[in-house]
């Protein structure tokens, strides 16, 4: 790769006039890789394990508990690739990239949320306590923590809050504030309000519904976070908008943003290469989603690096 | 944390031709493999490893998004992004060579020309055990299919990489064609040493909601149990149709799915797109091939290559013309 820097699809050229970008980011956002020795996963793991439990907590949407020591010992922003079915099953063929929702070391277990959206998310929503589950993980390059920081911002939409949700509890170990913005479509499908709970975080929960969930209304809020100095780095994953936003209020402030990206992938390490984040037309393959992201970090359009 | 080793009973070693023997026939489809898979476990207990396919010089690969699933299948349309062959022997081969298994290196090429410097480069390079010449991709701009589905060309590319490679020459044949044997005939011809078969085959599918298809090129590879008994069927042509070791590649999921194959008349077999669904499926079909030798009692795997029992064949290709058509050009 001859830049680390990757142009959002406005820039893309056109591929015999069939191409579909994978990745929608809004034009203004520029995303680098971020800087890791080696692009394999090292402690990525097979892991054959037991479901704990696999529970609707909210309309369509489902917490999958899985007992594994090597799950639980990921880091924030890391994820599985898991197998919708049963061993036996070659439909869905392919398993599913989900982050990890919440880690608990000292149990051992993984919990993953996700949305019935389509038939392997159906499988998925099938498979019952004791069953057995495919995942090979903990993969990908996690959202960089920093240990001093005196607090974080987390903006996150629909499902994409649960990508970010591991950060909260590694943020509450440092003792570190942290501020969150989470959206849904209503306020049912508002994920992550626990975990915000329990640790003491400062949260604005918006919808569609009542309207909340425009940006004239969620920029205000981050925009005096962001000024004041009370965080060092945000993260945000789910939402074109809130991507655009929160890169242009932390950038001159000097608040590292990093994105969590999700896309079609086959094995979740980096040797089917489906997950190219989509610049085509240079004589270098463009990054890939599960080997060189899914965190990335954020910077305006126009900004080098 | 790496998944177990299996031990290998010395009853599976299998021979591939041109002195490429290995201790076991199960290796992965080149594409569906990569050193990645080595932190999951020791990649040195499979047969071989294929690498995915390089080019000569670096390229990007096609746009996303790239695979699309279809009924216990996938289609896909990677297109290759290859970094080229200098930074394969550097950075890549020797992430291949630490392992106790030979490299046999799939080569590609959008023009004819492209697989003879490969093959040039290549030839004496050590490490490199074997070449797959991958005559049969679907999603290339150029090359590809119109090399692949032509025996003419398909001998030509052969010759030019078995006349530069001191080794195993293996081409790896398209089902996109009307008569699998013709062009495995050719090959044979060309001096390949072996044959795989079959890459995925040309396939389509649509979102309707969007009116588009789901990858960013119009069509794609299908592979998967979906392709099995096409795969099955061709590698029995195949067998029939030359004398030499065949890797059966379409669709492998689990020992029952490699013996058809073996049966067929193969003599390895190839993993794909079951390394997606479950990383250690090559090492089930190893460990459930050893089992199957000591159940059944067998000297060799080999005791059972091919061994089918004839039904009634119907005809499945058209009748060759006794006298070139007219205006035939290939």
């Amino acid at each position: 790769m001859t830049s680390n820097l990757m142009e959002a699809d406005g820039t893309i050229p056109v591929f015999a006039g069939t191409h579909v970008p994978q990745l929608r980011l809004p034009s203004s956002v520029r995303l680098e890789v971020m800087n890791t020795n080696g692009a394999h996963t090292p402690d990525a793991t097979f892991v054959e394990t037991e479901i704990i439990s696999n529970d609707e907590i909210a309309p369509e949407h489902y917490l999958m508990r899985v007992r594994s020591e090597a799950l639980a010992n990921g880091k924030p922003g890391q994820f599985g690739v898991i197998r919708p079915g049963a061993a036996t099953d070659v439909h869905p063929i392919l398993p599913r990239p989900m982050a990890v929702y919440q880690y608990d070391t000292a149990a051992g277990t993984a919990d993953f949320v996700y949305r019935v959206v389509g038939y392997g998310t159906a499988a998925m929503a099938q498979r019952r306590a004791g069953d057995i589950v495919e995942i090979v993980g903990p993969v990908g390059r996690p959202f960089p923590v920093a240990d001093d920081a005196n607090g974080i911002l987390i903006v996150g939409r629909g499902i994409g809050v649960c990508s970010l949700t591991t950060l909260i509890d590694a943020a509450r170990h440092r003792n570190t504030e942290i501020y969150a913005v989470f959206s849904a479509r209503n306020k049912d499908v508002v994920l992550g309000k626990d975990l915000i709970k329990k640790a003491r975080g400062n949260a604005l929960y918006v919808d569609d519904a009542d309207g909340s969930s425009d940006v004239r209304n969620v920029e205000p809020w981050i925009s005096e976070i962001i000024e004041s100095g009370r965080v060092q780095q945000a993260y945000v994953c789910g939402s074109n908008r809130l991507i655009e936003l929160t890169t242009r209020l932390a950038a001159p402030a000097d608040v590292e943003t990093y994105v969590s990206l999700e896309a079609h992938m086959a094995c979740g390490l980096g040797y089917c290469h489906s997950c190219a984040t989509g610049a085509f037309g240079e004589s270098a393959e463009s990054p890939l989603v599960c080997r060189d992201g899914p965190v990335f970090r954020c910077h305006p359009a126009g900004v080098t690096v | 944390m790496a998944v177990q080793d299996t031990e290998t009973d010395s009853r599976l070693a299998v021979d591939l031709g041109a002195g490429l023997t290995l201790k076991n026939p199960v290796m992965p489809a080149s594409g569906c493999f990569g050193p990645e898979m080595g932190t999951l476990f020791n990649l040195g207990q499979l047969g071989a490893l294929v690498p995915k396919t390089i080019f000569y010089g670096e390229r990007a690969g096609n746009p996303a998004p790239r695979t699309a699933e279809s009924p216990a299948g996938m289609l896909n349309s990677i297109g290759i992004p290859s970094r080229g062959v200098e930074h394969f022997l550097t950075e890549l081969l020797p992430e291949y060579t630490k392992y106790d298994s030979p490299v046999i290196v799939s080569i590609g090429g959008l023009g004819i020309e492209e697989y003879d410097r490969l093959a040039e480069r290549l030839n004496g390079e050590p490490g490199v055990a074997g070449l797959e010449v991958n005559i049969s991709c679907p999603n290339l701009e150029a090359g590809g299919m119109e090399i692949g589905a032509s025996p003419a060309n398909v001998e030509r590319v052969v010759r030019g990489v078995s006349d530069r490679f001191d080794g195993p020459v293996i081409a790896k044949l398209t089902p996109n064609i009307t008569n699998i044997a013709d062009i495995a005939q050719a090959s044979e011809q060309g001096g390949a040493t072996a044959i795989s078969a079959i890459n995925t085959l040309s396939g389509m599918v649509i979102d309707v909601d969007n009116q588009r298809t789901v990858t960013g090129t119009m069509t794609g590879g299908v592979s998967g149990p979906a392709i099995r008994p096409i795969a099955v069927r061709m590698v029995w042509q195949v067998c029939a149709a030359v004398s030499l070791p065949v890797v059966g590649i379409g669709g492998i999921t689990s020992t029952k799915d490699a013996l058809e194959f073996i049966l067929a008349g193969a003599t390895a077999i190839a993993v794909g797109t079951a390394n997606f669904t479950r990383p250690t499926t090559m090492l089930d079909v190893i460990e459930g091939l050893n089992t199957y030798v000591q159940t059944h009692r067998l000297s060799s795997i080999n005791d059972i290559r091919g061994q089918l029992e004839e039904g009634m064949r119907v005809a499945i290709e058209p009748p060759r013309p006794a006298t070139p058509v007219a205006g035939r050009t290939d």
